[in-house]
């Protein structure tokens, strides 16, 4: 039984959960079905993989299309028979007739199934059947992995393929003036060198790109070679003179200056609850801080990559990529030819986080192969990835609370400001709200009376991108880290102040025929705190804080245990409790492992990263300047409790995120009184002076 | 010039540049791809193989240097992800998107060949080279003591 896979497989593990789905309504015997990765064809519906809609947006449709095909089988047997379907059942990959108890395997049904027309409303199962769906099941994609036998984007081999590596403009919209072609093209098993042009990337995750919009590829200069190793040699020899861009003179000091400067002022009004003047200036106790974090890039293990395959008028790709549909428009529009003449293999992706919902390497790709004549492989060195990503933006934030003499919360201003990924894709002509990098709805909206939620654009030159919880990464940190200070501003356990601000159980509406429900977040909330032991005492240097975040359709809180020394400077994560509800957990075991890596994603994010940039250009260049989390640094234990629900399922992909850096910061203040408001967590940051 | 090793345990003979590294003649001139390009320069442990049985970077070693050494890749601890480490990987259901996972396991096998019995610190020295992005270091710390057990235990069972 063969099941193909329409999503792209980036570590989130679709190509186990999907299938799942199917089998689940097939009533197939799960340990023969063989997963395949689809290519890019209309038929598997839209094959974007983000935004954690996977398993949400396929769910009903693959239990339909797995019900149907049973229904089908079903008939099949019962033709085959001469007897009623309704004598008919199907199980584990056979139809039995139920009064004879004889049996067709699926497969010797299958010809006949086929010139059935499949049922527009078959009946799905009562999930109390479930055999699948709920069950924790293992990866199907393990062993190809454990064995070096799965294939990544750079694992493509094609016969006479070339390999080129691109030395692409140091600043984001810069062009080569004068290269040296000559000298580099006598260098052994060198076969072209070329300028390669920007193109502008249209269309790709649901974008615009109207005017204003800056999302192209960088222009470069490509040397095309036999092999990986005669091509990173040849470049060495490359002198490039550049045209830079205006924006060579930004710095992260000069936006740093910019951003604290407009969020200091007022903003755009993205959210206006009650009179936030009036009741701070009559609040008992009032509180500030500003909050920072910087630029981050994605670092996928597999450095980006593409392979692709220009004849006349049609591309062939081979590409680890998130939408394979953009990757197709973005070639067929650069090359000129029609975009069904652009056919996109999907391979194994080492790692997504959102950096392959870009597709500027594709169009890279495509237009070296179209110059060399031939099948090019493009070859990102880790250097290259690092300084040339579009990244999350870096961004500053001035909040304001006030507490009234119960120490309730009653006033809240934050402002926020930061270069815009939607102007960045968009254009300068969106809306001031739809610029935003902040949501209207982000806690504590709704549950503090007078709200105020302002955001100004900080114009940069620096590309931008998705990145793994997108805004959520950064700005979680912000408000859980500025909540926290809110509990201790009135002398409240943080726990039982968040449960007091959220009150009871109920169902806000939201508009859009949506509604927030206090109850999910109640209970993944209570949860974490009572499988961490909120209320056990730790001994001295340790502490314990909480955060929680909800969206992509789900509702996640994480408690994290530090043990830290602030003379010393030393932090240690030493353990994170983490509750989720994400609706119908098809793999309660994907979920898990979704879970934790979210969780070292954002740890990494709270103690490692930092990208920024000096006269336009990114300052890091690989793993040794551009830290990420390794395993000394990763808790001994991290615990994932999973609400059991009937609700719809979830997003898993990016929940986690968001949390862990303000539970570990706030962790961070409970041991020490440090209070943390910058990411990456440094060690001076944890001096007690 | 020819340069000869042994490539998980067959005699093997490539003639490239003697300075190529490793990894690329594995990946380039003989299509063995499952050890993994990261960071070219030994900072993420995806390339890393055996080289007369010690945990190696492949990205900053000269094919020169390899001559008349015995070189495992990922492709050479089993014929059929038969080995204890590749089995603990399954069962504790380690990988995500699985790029740096040649070059774990291919640590971890190392590791497990000096100490049978790993103590979680040892295993923080032994694999704090080697870059997870998806986060799967807690998954690999329990594969790594599965496979200390069921190595430990076949080695009982021997005696």
């Amino acid at each position: 039984m063969k099941i193909w896979c329409g999503k792209s497989e980036i570590g989130q593990g679709v190509r186990t959960a999907l299938p799942m789905i199917v089998a689940e309504e097939l009533s197939c015997d799960w340990r023969r079905v063989q997963v395949v990765q689809a290519d890019l064809d209309p038929k598997y519906g839209d094959q974007l993989t983000g935004g954690s809609l996977s398993v949400r947006t396929s769910y009903d449709n693959l239990r339909k299309a797995g019900a149907a095909a049973r229904e089908m089988l079903i008939s099949a047997a019962a033709r085959e028979w001469y007897v009623e379907r309704s004598a008919c059942r199907a199980e584990n990959g056979s139809v039995i007739h139920l009064s004879t108890q004889k049996r067709f395997l699926y497969a010797q049904l299958v010809t006949l199934a086929a010139g059935i027309s499949p049922p527009n409303d078959p009946p799905l199962k009562n999930p109390s059947d479930f055999k699948l769906i709920g069950k924790p099941s293992r990866r199907t994609d393990s062993f190809a992995k454990v064995t070096g036998a799965a294939k990544f984007g750079l694992d493509t081999r094609l016969p006479g393929m070339f390999i080129a590596s691109v030395v692409r403009s140091p600043v984001y919209g810069g062009t080569p003036r004068h290269f040296n072609a000559d000298e580099v093209n006598s260098a052994p098993h060198v076969r072209a060198v070329f300028e390669v042009k920007s193109a502008h990337l249209t269309h790709q995750f649901g974008e615009t790109s109207g005017p204003g919009s800056r999302n192209y590829s960088c222009a470069g200069v490509a040397v095309v070679a036999d092999s990986t190793w005669a091509a990173v040699q040849a470049r060495k020899l490359l002198k490039v003179e550049w045209n830079e861009p205006p924006s060579a003179s930004e710095s992260t000091a000069s936006l740093r200056e910019k951003m604290l400067r407009l969020a200091s002022e007022p903003g755009a009004v993205i959210r206006s609850d009650g009179d936030f003047d009036k009741a701070h200036a009559s609040a008992v106790k009032k509180i500030d801080a500003v909050y920072e974090v910087p630029f981050l890039a994605h670092a996928t293990m597999e450095p980006v990559n593409c392979t692709a395959h220009v004849r006349g008028d049609s591309c062939e790709l081979w590409a680890p990529t998130q939408i394979p549909r953009a990757a197709a428009d973005a070639v067929a529009s650069a090359l000129g030819i029609p975009r069904e003449r652009v056919k996109v293999h999907v391979t194994f992706i080492g790692g997504g986080f959102g950096r392959r919902l870009i597709q500027d390497y594709a169009v890279e790709a495509a237009l070296i192969s179209r110059d060399a004549g031939a099948a090019v492989q493009v070859v990102w060195s880790r250097e290259d990835d690092i300084r040339h990503d579009f990244y999350r933006p870096a961004a500053c934030h001035v909040l304001q609370a006030g507490l009234d003499a119960q120490g309730h919360l009653v006033s809240w201003r934050h402002r926020g400001s930061s270069p815009s990924i939607e102007t960045f894709y968009n254009g300068t002509g969106i809306s001031p709200r739809a610029a935003a990098q902040v949501d209207s709805l982000d806690f504590p909206a709704l549950f503090v009376p007078n709200f105020r939620l302002e955001f100004t654009v900080a114009e940069s030159s620096m590309p931008l991108g998705y990145w793994r919880s997108v805004d959520a990464s950064g700005n979680q940190f912000v408000i859980s880290g500025f909540f926290d200070e809110a509990a201790h501003a009135a002398g409240r356990d943080p726990l039982e102040f968040l449960l007091a601000a959220l009150g009871p159980a109920r169902k806000i509406p939201v508009g859009n025929a949506e509604t927030l429900d206090v109850g999910r977040r109640r209970s993944v909330i209570q949860l974490a705190a009572q499988k961490c032991g909120w209320n056990e005492p730790l001994p001295a240097g340790r502490g314990r804080g909480i955060a929680a975040a909800f969206g992509w359709g789900s509702y996640v809180a994480q408690v994290a245990e530090v043990t830290c020394d602030g003379n010393r400077g030393t932090l240690r994560v030493d353990r994170v409790v983490c509750a989720v509800d994400c609706g119908t957990a098809v793999n309660p075991l994907g979920v898990k492992a979704q879970m934790e890596g979210a969780i070292n994603f954002g740890l990494a994010q709270a103690l490692k990263s930092t990208i920024t940039i000096s006269g336009g250009q990114v300052a890091q260049s690989n793993f040794h300047d551009y830290e990420v989390l390794r395993m000394s640094d990763a808790p001994p234990v991290i615990e994932v409790h999973i609400v059991p629900s009937a609700e719809p399922p979830g997003g898993c992909g990016e929940l986690g995120v968001p949390p862990a850096a303000p539970a570990v910061a706030n962790a961070i203040f409970a041991a020490t009184g440090k209070r943390i408001r910058r990411l990456p967590i440094r060690a001076a940051d944890l001096h007690p002076g | 010039m020819a340069i000869s090793f042994t490539l998980n345990g067959k005699p093997q003979s490539v003639d490239v540049s003697p300075d190529m590294p490793l990894l690329w003649v594995l990946r380039d001139t003989l299509n063995m791809t499952g050890t993994k390009f990261g960071c070219g320069m030994a900072l993420c442990g995806a390339c890393t193989v055996h080289i007369n049985g010690e945990a190696t970077r492949s990205c900053v070693t000269a094919i020169s240097s390899v001559a008349g050494k015995k070189v495992t890749t990922i492709e050479g601890l089993s014929a059929d992800g038969s080995h204890p480490v590749q089995q603990a990987w399954m069962e504790e259901d380690v990988p995500q998107c699985g790029y740096c996972q040649s070059g774990q396991i291919m640590s971890a096998v190392a590791l497990l060949s000096k100490k049978p019995n790993p103590t979680d610190a040892d295993i923080d020295d032994a694999m704090s080279g080697n870059i997870c992005r998806c986060g799967t270091y807690q998954r690999i710390r329990k594969a790594i003591h599965r496979a200390a057990s069921m190595q430990t235990g076949k080695a009982k069972s021997a005696a």
